[in-house]
Order: structure tokens, then C-alpha cells, then sequence
């Protein structure tokens, strides 16, 4: 059965994540660094800016390369990861409930993320990032369609 | 849940309910109230610890106020709340347990703690602190009457008339307690509160006054071998206290355990000062564990613990709780009887005969030595590098050491993988999924196959680079880590099909034929690669 990739808009908003991200954590303090003249320190952290801003740049096309789903009868398979990769299959019967969420920079990409909640205890929600919103939804609607009776 | 609106629950309390209410708070607070009564607080400051339990006493008052219950059209409807009326609805047919607890104070005054647990997890729906004998009986005859389920009246914890599967005579508790360490929690919790209270100074005080004892200097002549006897003898006593209190704990805690099957239900009931009376539901039970330690091993016993979806409730005492919602099907038993029981308790999977157990992958112990080995030749050389920078350190000696704990260490780290891999396998059968793993204490997993929430197949870049991965599988209600199926270091072929298989597993029963064949594919491929 074949995989399907979710939407490459997606990319997009982890770059921006990323970006945001490495802003906090390594320009603030460089600026910082720089005001009270440690230039060595600072130098340094530049180059880890920049090293983090390449990751950052090739993560999240890596990510989505990754990133696959299937719907078939029984449920959802859901492959990701990159270096530690994990395929994650849910019979639907077992769908408590499901959540479709948008962050401020999903919904400018028109992105939505969609949650699976089970009645396991490890892996009680399993998150699809990435989709476009109204794929999520129609993804949503097709696998609460069939899940009716929970039964645990 | 839409509550009648025009349904008032009249229902109320029994009388003494607000004593239990009061002493639950107490029993809550007990740690701050002990400390604030007995440690670091002086004389004439005492009486203030008392002083809390007033308005603890007005609430508790306000609560049998307050308190109804009644039995609405469809469900049972409970209204509570101190300052928030809250008015909850439990639907007859959603109720699972109706769990009892009593205490002594309890049976002296007639009456019973109420736990009602539909299948949600988490805590009890309702908790009834307390009611008479006679309204538990009333309350369980017409919840399971609407429910329109067949539950013929039972006595109120009385002598089972159903089919006894388990009962732990006074023997086995002694040697219950004699595995179960737990006497050494107890003699813990004993040191940490005297040290708290500043016992240890006062101890030391007189210690010291002892060292300069003139018997001292006759334990001083004393040859080294009447020395070492003493010692020997003072560790066997302690050892052996511990024992013996573990053992009058297992008495207590565990008195009379009965284990008995009801239709469709486990019964447990156990316990010398609190009575306690569980129901377990068998469709509930998610997964069974048994567990042999070395000592169980040298008793020929085992353990059998089951996992439930949702919570039982306050039926449990401290050490389940400390396991969330699993549950003793049977502290200890025979291997013969353990297996007895969880056939009893799984009865859609069958597990008649020895399952086809499967190894790991077979390069799996190269994988897990070479691991311990590269971890051992970093830390070596980290230590080296230690011993040449620091100044004052004696190099070649060190060298030597390093080298020696190299030659001691490589070997164990052998046998460990040998071991590791020796004693996990694995098995899937029609309807289950088996999982056995562990050396000293060794752990058998049963999870029926149409039980199971999620399957997760995973391959770190180590496990693709072996062709290796794992299959972890998630049901309700499963306890804490080691419990779980979690199987590393499978052949990646064979984890992929296990994960396909699992997912494909059927919900609901499947005919025999269907099965029949599935197992066959299973064999045919997980024979394969051995």
C-alpha cells in the first residue's frame, strides 16, 4: 500500500520554528556577548548560529522526506524520523478522540497538526504534524467515520 | 452526560460518615500533622497541631450535610461539592466495580467505604464515604439490576460461594513474606522518620558514652575471629528481623486472600484489620504479568499480576497504588496454579501448549558485547588521560588498574549479552502476543492480541546499521517500565512482520479457520531466519 507525504508547506513553518528558536537561543546571547567585549566567545557562537542555521535549513526537508502516513481498513501508519525512525500503526476501533490543532505560524501556512488519543499508557496521543488544515480534517472525519465503538 | 433535571437525589449518608470523612482528611495530613506535633516544635506550642483539625472537622460535618445520592431513571446521581454543587450521573450500564473497603473502625460501626469505577481510567467516579451494610447492598442490587446484567445478591463481603481459583493459606503468606522484601521499606521509613526527629543525636550521645564502657575494651581483647563472628551475627539478626516483619506484614496485608471467579468477574478479598473486596472485570484485563525472582524461584513460586483498563479505585491498598492500576491475581502461587489463573484471566486467548518461542536476532549478542565494550575502552581511556593530567597521580599504577578492571570487566560484559540474549524471547500466537525476558528475575508478558492499543516499530541509525529493530506495543492500563513489550534487537524482516501482524491482529473474535492460518504465516516466517 502506498505512503502519502503530508504538505510541503510544512517545511516551510519548521524552518521558521527553527529560526525562532536559534534566535533565542544562540543571537541574544552573542549580542550579549559582543556588548561586553568576550569577541572569542562571540565569534564562537556565531559559528554555532550559522551550523544551526544550516541544520535548520536541512532538517525540516529531511523531516518531511520522512514523514509518510497510510490509511487502510484497520487504522493509520505513521513513519517518521530521521535517525531514530519508528512507524507508529493505530487500528482506528482504537481512537478515543482526535484533535486537529494550528499554532499562529501553521495557520499562516495553512497547516494543522492532527492528534490521535488512544486509551494505551505510553503512547496515549499520537501527533501528525504537517498536514494542510483541511487535509486533517477530512483525515479526521474518515477515521472517526468507522471508530464508533471504543471498547476498550 | 445530561443529568435529569427534575431528579433529586434523596439518598444520604450514613450518620457516622463524617468521622471516616474527618480521618481520611487526618490520614492525608498525617505527615504535617506528626511534624508539626512531635518534631522541632516546643512543648508549649503542642496543642496548635490539634488545633488544624477544626476546621478539618467542619468540613467533614458540612460534607455529610451536603452529601446525596439517589438512584436516577438512568444512572446513579450524586450530588457533592462544598462550595461548587456538583451534580454527576453515572450511567448504570457504564458502572464496573463496585469495590468495598473496610477497615476496623469500619466493621465496628457496620459500615463500608464505596468505590464506583466505570471503565474510564484515572480515579474512582465516586468515591461514597460511608454507608450502612444494608445501603451497599441496596445500592449494588439496583445499580446491577438497571444494568440488566445478571448479578445474582451476594451477601455483603461474605464467605464466596463462587469458584475459589485462588486461596493463600497462612504457609504461603510466610513465604510471601519471606520473597516480598517489604519489611525493608518499613525499616526505611523507620530510619528516615527517626533521623527527622533527631533520634541519631541522642543515639550518638549514648554511643558515645558506651565506647568508653569498660566492656568495650573486653571486645577489643576478643580474637578477630570471635570479632567477625559478632559482626556476622549481628547482620544475620538484622536480616533476619527484617524478615520477620515482613512476614507479620504480609499477614496483615494479605490475610485470607481469596481469589474467586463470579461469571464473568475476579473477586479478590484479603486483608486482617482492613477488609478490602475487589472486583475485577475479566473483559477489562489488558495484559498479565508473572514474575519469578531468584527467591521465588528457590520456593518454586511465582507471582501473577494483571493490568486493568481504568482504575479500580480506593478498594486498592498502599502498594498497589504504587503500581497504579495493576493488581495481585495472585501474590504468590505454584508455576502450575499461575498458569491456571491466567488462562482464567485471558479467556479469549488460548494458550493451551508452549508457544513457539522466538530469539532475538542472532547477531544480537555480538551487538550488545561490542556496545559494552566500546563503553568500557572510552571510560578506560577517559581514566588514562585523567591519570596523565593530573598532577600528583601515580601513572603506571593507575595503567595497571585501568588494565586489570579492562581484563575483569570485558568478560562480564560478555556474559551479560550472553545472558540477555539467552533468556528473551518472544511468541505470537493466534490471539496473544508473549514476551519473556530477564536472568535473576525473570518476566513473562501475556497480552491478548485484540487488546492492544498501538504498535510502534522502531530502528535507531545503530539498528539499521545491524538490520536490526524493535516492537514496542502499547495496551490500557499498562504499569511501569519493564512490564511493558518493549522487544529490542529483532531481525528487522521478523519486526516488520510482527508490527504488520500485530496491527492486523482482529478486534474482535475471528473465526478458527482465520486464525489457523494466520499462525501458520507467522511461523512459516518467523522460522525463517533461525
Amino acid at each position: 500500500m502506498q505512503t502519502e507525504p503530508v504538505d510541503p508547506a510544512a517545511i516551510s513553518v519548521w524552518r521558521w520554528q527553527w529560526a525562532i528558536a536559534t534566535l533565542v537561543v544562540v543571537v541574544l546571547p552573542t549580542v550579549k556577548l559582543f556588548s561586553q567585549g568576550a569577541a572569542a566567545w562571540a565569534a564562537l557562537a556565531v559559528v554555532l548560529a550559522l551550523c544551526g542555521s544550516a541544520l535548520g535549513w536541512w532538517w525540516p526537508s529531511a523531516y518531511y522526506r520522512r514523514l509518510r502516513y497510510r490509511i487502510d481498513d484497520t487504522g493509520i501508519v505513521i513513519e517518521r524520523g530521521v535517525l531514530w525512525r519508528s512507524h507508529i500503526a493505530l487500528p482506528r476501533v482504537r481512537i478515543q478522540h482526535t484533535d486537529v490543532s494550528q499554532g499562529p505560524l501553521q495557520r499562516r501556512y495553512g497547516i494543522g497538526t492532527l492528534k490521535l488519543y488512544t486509551a494505551g499508557s505510553r503512547h496515549t496521543m499520537i501527533e501528525l504534524p504537517g498536514l494542510s488544515h483541511p487535509a486533517a480534517l477530512a483525515l479526521r472525519d474518515s477515521l472517526l467515520a468507522e471508530s464508533s465503538a471504543s471498547g476498550v | 452526560m445530561a443529568s435529569e433535571p427534575d431528579f433529586q437525589p434523596q439518598l444520604r449518608l450514613h450518620p457516622l460518615s463524617w468521622l471516616f470523612v474527618l480521618l481520611a482528611h487526618v490520614r492525608h495530613l498525617i505527615v504535617p500533622i506528626a511534624t508539626f506535633v512531635f518534631v522541632g516544635v516546643r512543648r508549649d506550642n503542642e496543642l496548635w497541631g490539634l488545633i488544624t483539625i477544626v476546621p478539618l472537622l467542619v468540613i467533614a460535618l458540612w460534607h455529610q450535610w451536603i452529601y446525596r445520592y439517589g438512584f436516577g431513571p438512568r444512572g446513579l446521581v450524586i450530588q457533592d461539592g462544598l462550595f461548587f454543587r456538583n451534580v454527576r450521573q453515572i450511567e448504570y450500564a457504564r458502572i464496573e466495580n463496585i469495590d468495598v473497603e473496610r477497615g476496623v473502625l469500619h466493621r465496628l460501626f457496620g459500615v463500608a467505604l464505596v468505590s464506583i469505577a466505570t471503565s474510564t481510567g484515572g480515579k474512582p467516579e465516586a468515591s461514597i464515604r460511608v454507608l450502612s451494610l444494608d445501603a451497599v447492598q441496596e445500592l449494588r442490587d439496583r445499580i446491577f439490576a438497571r444494568a440488566a446484567r445478571v448479578e445474582p445478591q451476594t451477601p455483603e463481603v461474605a464467605a464466596p460461594r463462587d469458584e475459589v481459583l485462588l486461596h493463600l493459606s497462612p504457609g504461603e503468606l510466610v513465604r510471601y513474606g519471606l520473597i516480598d522484601n517489604r519489611g525493608m521499606f518499613v525499616v526505611a521509613a523507620l530510619v528516615g522518620f527517626l533521623y527527622q526527629g533527631g533520634m541519631f543525636e541522642l543515639m550518638r550521645a549514648t554511643v558515645s558514652v558506651w565506647l568508653t564502657d569498660s566492656r568495650l575494651n573486653e571486645f577489643a581483647a576478643l580474637g578477630i575471629a570471635m570479632k567477625a563472628a559478632l559482626v556476622v551475627a549481628t547482620l544475620v539478626a538484622f536480616l533476619a528481623s527484617v524478615r520477620v516483619l515482613s512476614i507479620a506484614l504480609a499477614m496483615v496485608t494479605l490475610f485470607d486472600f481469596t481469589l474467586t471467579r463470579h461469571e464473568h468477574d475476579f473477586r479478590i478479598r484479603h486483608g486482617l484489620l482492613t477488609r478490602i473486596a475487589l472486583n475485577l472485570r475479566v473483559r477489562r484485563i489488558q495484559s498479565v504479568h508473572q514474575t519469578a525472582t531468584l527467591l521465588h524461584r528457590w520456593f518454586n513460586r511465582v507471582s501473577v499480576r494483571a493490568d486493568l483498563a481504568g482504575d479500580s479505585g480506593a478498594g486498592q491498598g498502599e502498594k498497589q497504588h504504587s503500581q497504579g492500576r495493576t493488581h495481585w491475581l495472585a501474590p504468590v502461587c505454584l508455576p502450575q496454579q499461575a498458569s491456571a489463573l491466567i488462562d482464567a484471566a485471558l479467556p479469549d486467548a488460548d494458550l493451551r501448549g508452549e508457544p513457539d518461542w522466538q530469539p532475538l536476532a542472532p547477531g544480537a549478542r555480538a551487538r550488545l558485547f561490542r556496545r559494552s565494550v566500546y563503553v568500557l575502552v572510552v571510560l578506560a581511556v577517559l581514566a588514562v588521560v585523567a591519570l596523565h593530567t593530573l598532577p600528583g597521580a601515580r601513572f603506571t599504577v593507575g595503567v595497571v588498574w585501568t588494565a586489570v578492571a579492562l581484563l575483569v570487566l570485558v568478560p562480564i560484559a560478555w556474559l551479560r549479552a550472553h545472558i540477555y540474549v539467552r533468556y528473551t524471547r518472544w511468541a505470537l500466537t493466534a490471539d496473544a502476543i508473549l514476551f519473556r525476558h530477564g536472568w535473576l528475575t525473570r518476566r513473562l508478558v501475556i497480552a491478548p492480541r485484540n487488546r492492544l492499543q498501538s504498535v510502534r516499530l522502531s530502528s535507531s541509525p545503530f539498528d539499521r546499521r545491524y538490520g536490526m529493530a524493535s516492537v514496542s506495543l502499547d495496551t490500557a492500563g499498562a504499569g511501569g517500565g519493564r512490564d511493558n513489550i518493549h522487544i529490542r534487537l529483532l531481525p528487522l524482516e521478523v519486526a516488520q512482520h510482527l508490527a504488520a501482524e500485530l496491527y492486523h491482529s482482529r478486534v474482535d473474535a475471528v473465526p478458527i479457520g482465520a486464525r489457523r492460518a494466520t499462525l501458520a504465516s507467522v511461523e512459516a516466517l518467523s522460522g525463517g531466519p533461525r
